[in-house]
């Protein structure tokens, strides 16, 4: 398990309290899961994803990742449109741990209020998140 | 983390290596290292290394310890060993469970014999206690001696086709130990003191119990000593290993691996409910017709005649997919109809289907170019009896799986094969 201060966290994505990243693109964001969520998961196995045209609501469960042990879910940290899905985790789920915040992203989502990105936490404040964990 | 789980001799080894953590049975072990998939394969490939001093031993000694195993045990231990069904002897031991009176399980547990009046008991973390109440419950005025060991000993198990070569390396006299070791036989002791037929001692002179079992489903041994000397086992195993792709792993591949062998997790598939209808029929000492038992023992009584009302059945998956352990799963048959929960629900990351088939990355009949992703596997109980190719639902809050009842999983295990041809 990595100590946060090994912790991958980069400085241009925001958090969630359920540990996924959301990354502002031009009018749409795209998705995935911290460095902290694939440590503490483990191998990730099967990546369940939505599909395209599927309409979420902030907080809302819009597929799971399955590691060895567990399936846990996944949770919209904006609400919004899916526009994309990762096609390439099907035949690679291990790339959410290998590259959380690049080839490991999840969905891309045209967010309904774009407003709901100010409740996401900077680095910072994930950080001191985590520490209280 | 909660300040009341004990720790093995080896903690400090597993945090310093990053080993996610967590608790079990009582104790914090290690889940995984670097990948819990990774290990799971290592042990079918070549061969993995477990922490499992976590778990409980009694001693149990006395001109009358036999005669109390033999009320208290599953097996009869006047008929239990191999094909034969000889009685248990010193070196040999045997895989039963202690059940109370209703026939519900407290622990299962393997019994070794290392003299005339003395036997060991392993059994699960944190129930040593448990079972040396039971025991010592049950013992009246018999000449029985039961003494636990767990906080005096150490365990590791290791496990997978390269383990004997591996042992090689350490022991002082490897020709004379891995010379004729059936499955589920055992050699020397981890008490320099006791007084047992043949000592097995490692190169730097530490004395150990060497047992040809495990619980993975593959070829390999569980080792018992001191713990004052475990690490100094640990880390030797580790080296001598190094050139035979041996790889530490952590509770999560124990899961899968004895998920995919179709063996119990105690009180997870056995547990307060009756130990009869299960995948486990080898554990009790039925007769040759199967219409009772060779002995009667504690809970006998409620097992036969059977009531019928509740069945264990293992099962496989058509893909790795699992359901959620977390959401209580139900089983349901083809009417939708709710018959049961499931037990165990874990994914064997080494097989995969093939046409009709599953295979094994250890199968020598694999199609060319096979590169399984997993099968979910496990086991449920349900409230009616179901035969092997029935398919049934398991249903979570997110998805609904259908999978088989089989009799077996993985193909292709080691664990009973020769060990000449393990050399």
């Amino acid at each position: 398990m990595k100590e946060i201060t090994q912790l991958n966290l980069p400085e241009d994505v925001l958090y969630a309290d359920d540990h996924e990243w959301v990354r502002k693109d031009d009018g749409t964001v795209k998705i995935g899961i911290s460095d902290y969520a694939q440590d503490q998961l483990g191998d990730i196995v099967y990546v369940e994803l939505p599909q395209v045209g599927d309409k979420f609501d902030q907080k809302e469960a819009f597929g799971s990742l399955e590691s060895v042990k567990a399936v846990s879910e996944l949770f919209m940290p904006v609400g919004g449109e899916v526009v994309a899905v990762n096609a390439g985790l099907e035949a690679a789920p291990e790339l959410v741990n290998t590259a959380p915040y690049t080839d490991g992203w999840m969905v891309e989502i045209k967010p309904k209020d774009p407003a709901e990105l100010e409740s996401l936490m900077s680095k910072d404040a994930y950080v001191e998140m985590l520490k209280g964990l | 983390m909660e300040k009341s789980n004990k720790t093995t001799p080896l903690y400090s080894w597993h945090v310093a290596k990053g080993a996610t953590m967590s608790a079990f049975g009582g104790y914090l072990m290690p889940l995984w290292y670097a990948s819990a998939k990774e290990e799971h394969l290592a042990v079918i490939t070549a061969a993995g290394l477990f922490d499992t001093s976590h778990m409980a031993v009694l001693s149990v000694d006395g001109t009358e310890a036999r005669d109390l195993l033999q009320e208290t045990f599953t097996q009869n231990l006047e008929a239990c060993v191999g094909s034969a069904k000889s009685p248990l002897s010193a070196g040999r031991c045997v895989y039963g469970a202690f059940l109370n009176e209703a026939g519900e399980v407290i622990d299962d547990s393997i019994i070794y014999q290392s003299g005339s009046d003395a036997y060991m008991a392993v059994v699960n973390a944190g129930m040593g206690e448990a079972i040396g109440r039971h025991l010592s419950e049950h013992s009246h005025d018999r000449q029985a001696t039961i003494t636990d060991r767990t906080d005096r000993l150490g365990k590791v198990d290791l496990q997978g086709p390269m383990a004997a070569k591996i042992l090689t390396k350490i022991l002082a006299d490897p020709t004379k130990v891995l010379d004729r070791m059936p499955y589920f036989s055992f050699k020397g002791h981890f008490d320099p003191a006791a007084a047992v037929m043949d000592r097995v001692i490692l190169k730097n002179g530490t004395p150990i119990l060497l047992s040809r079992t495990g619980y993975t489903g593959e070829f390999g041994f569980e080792i018992f000593t001191d713990q004052q000397h475990l690490l100094s086992l640990w880390e030797m195993l580790l080296e001598a290993g190094s050139s035979y792709g041996l790889t530490v792993c952590g509770l999560a591949a124990r899961d899968s691996l004895r998920a995919g062998a179709v063996l119990p997790l105690s009180h997870q598939d056995i547990g307060p409910w009756r130990f009869i209808n299960h995948p486990w029929q080898f554990a009790l000492p039925f007769n040759e017709d199967h219409s009772g038992f060779t002995k009667s023992f504690t809970g006998s009584q409620a097992l036969l005649p059977d009531k019928g009302s509740e069945y264990t059945y293992a099962f496989v998956g058509q893909d790795l997919r699992k359901v959620s352990s977390a959401d209580d799963p139900v089983v349901l048959d083809a009417h939708n109809k709710e018959i049961g929960k499931v037990l165990t629900c874990a994914t064997d990351m080494a097989i995969g289907r093939a046409g009709d088939r599953i295979y094994s990355i250890a199968s020598p009949d694999k199609p060319d170019g096979f590169t399984p992703k997993g099968l979910c596997c496990g086991f449920i109980k349900v409230n009616t009896e179901l035969s092997v190719g029935h398919t049934v639902q398991l249903k979570d809050k997110r998805r609904r799986l259908s999978v088989t009842i089989v009799n077996d999983v993985r193909p292709h295990r080691t664990a009973r094969k020769p060990l000449r041809e393990m050399m």
